[in-house]
């Protein structure tokens, strides 16, 4: 969240606003090649379970037009583009072009080519037309944004009335004992796996700090509904450690 | 229930079937003909409906509630006698099955299911070669035609047992009868003890 002098947050740290996204481009030009390997890695294969439940969620069905927002690799467009068939569409949407590129080099060796596009696109300035899209999914990519009430709105904007936005992000655990497990995993572990798999300690290190620094379950939701999402609820996964906040638009 | 189970079970179900139909070059044109129509499925001991979308080329598992094109509810027992469609309406009138829905969705996807012919030999051959895919293939088959045999011929020999006993089994009445003779002889036998008892006291 940005405040009224222009700062925010960079995990632990505060920096300029305008600083926040170049230094978010770094860390992300920085993982992109290992970004797949690091999400296996990290969450043991979980995160695939966590995309599938979107999907499931997104209630998307064939012919539909959809945008993987902060798409990176493309793990959620993939499952989007098989399900909306040829006559739908999915725009994979990132800000970051090295993560775009990896995410089109899978898609290609996956053999999905026919309905995807590519834009890369600041979330919280989409560059759509008013009511394009059924659906808008966001995985892992809201706590990276500098000023995310203004891309829920810009989220908002773009998407067609009845339909729905999928906010699929880390969040708060559940229980205290999880939440102990998860910091002792996210501060001492992932940084060192970082180190070991990507050579890259300090990208890990922003990982586990911007995410607790998003907002939580409750503070997100207020959020989306703030932006003008109505029926807003959210599925707490894998004890609260990932969250999914679904928002229509009516 | 575990959570994410029905996601785990849908992700294995779509990499199975993906593996499956690129194994069977006449599957896809198959799964054409079913593009696009849904059918979810749901056993009454799990309750989580699991959806069953076919695209162009790969067959999608989900788990949702939305509305689809034919609607199955089935319970574990049921489950081995849908393929036979012979039994259908038995199942529906026992409540053992309930469709909603266009039926012919369900009968399309069974058919398909059923077509389903995977070239095993092809795959094993990247393997271990032609020769021994061949062989081992072969081997296999004589396996199965044996296990096919052996479990008829076992079928057959049990339902001529059956037969031939069932022939000098006695029936309910019989038994009846031969249950009241045996209570007649040991309330007689109790009387002939009493007046046994009785003749040595005197």
């Amino acid at each position: 969240m940005t405040d009224k002098h222009n700062t925010t947050h960079f995990g632990y740290k505060t920096v300029a606003a305008e600083q926040k996204v170049s230094l978010v481009a770094n860390v992300f030009h920085s993982v992109a090649a290992k970004y797949d390997v690091m999400n296996d890695l990290m969450s043991l294969g979980i995160h695939r379970l966590w995309k599938r439940f979107t999907i499931d969620c997104s209630g998307v069905r064939p012919g539909q037009q959809v945008l993987d927002l902060a798409g990176g690799t493309g793990d959620i467009t993939a499952l989007f583009s098989k399900r909306v068939g040829p006559t739908g569409k999915v725009v994979l949407a990132d800000i970051n072009a090295s993560m775009l590129n990896v995410g089109r080099d899978k898609l290609r060796d996956l053999g999905l080519v026919n309905n995807i596009e590519y834009v890369q696109a600041n979330a919280e300035a989409l560059p759509f037309a008013d009511n394009s899209f059924d659906i808008i999914s966001i995985g892992f990519g809201l706590r990276n944004v500098t000023d995310k009430d203004a891309a829920l709105r810009s989220m908002f904007r773009v998407l067609k009335p009845g339909g729905r936005l999928l906010v699929l992000e880390f969040s708060k655990p559940e229980q205290e004992w999880l939440s102990k497990v998860y910091d002792v995993y996210s501060f001492k572990l992932l940084p060192a796996m970082g180190q070991l798999v990507a050579n890259d300690k300090e990208s890990y290190q922003y990982l586990a700090e911007s995410i607790r620094m998003h907002p939580d379950q409750e503070t997100l939701k207020a959020m989306m509904q703030d932006a003008g999402f109505a029926e807003v609820s959210y599925h707490n996964l894998t004890g609260g450690i990932v969250a999914l906040h679904r928002g229509y638009k009516f | 229930m575990l959570p994410l189970l029905p996601q785990f079970i849908c992700a294995v179900a779509e990499t199975a079937m993906a593996k499956l139909i690129a194994m069977d070059p006449d599957a896809k044109p198959r799964l054409a003909r079913l593009a696009g129509k849904q059918l979810s499925f749901r056993l009454k001991e799990w309750p989580t409906t699991l959806v069953l979308s076919a695209g162009n080329d790969s067959l999608l598992f989900n788990q949702h509630d939305n509305s689809v094109d034919c609607a199955i509810v089935t319970d574990m027992a049921s489950l081995r006698l849908l393929r036979d469609p012979s039994q259908l309406t038995r199942l529906i009138k026992a409540d053992a099955l309930q469709i909603d829905g266009d039926i012919q969705v369900a009968q399309q996807y069974s058919h398909f299911f059923q077509q389903l012919n995977p070239d095993w030999q092809q795959r094993l051959s990247l393997y271990v070669g032609d020769g021994a895919a061949h062989k081992i293939s072969q081997s296999l088959l004589q396996w199965q035609h044996y296990l096919n045999e052996k479990s008829r011929a076992l079928a057959q020999m049990g339902g001529e047992l059956l037969q031939d006993e069932l022939r000098v089994s006695p029936d309910k009445a019989e038994l009846a009868q031969f249950s009241r003779a045996v209570s007649e002889l040991a309330a007689r036998t109790d009387v002939l003890q009493q007046q046994l008892a009785t003749c040595r006291e005197s």
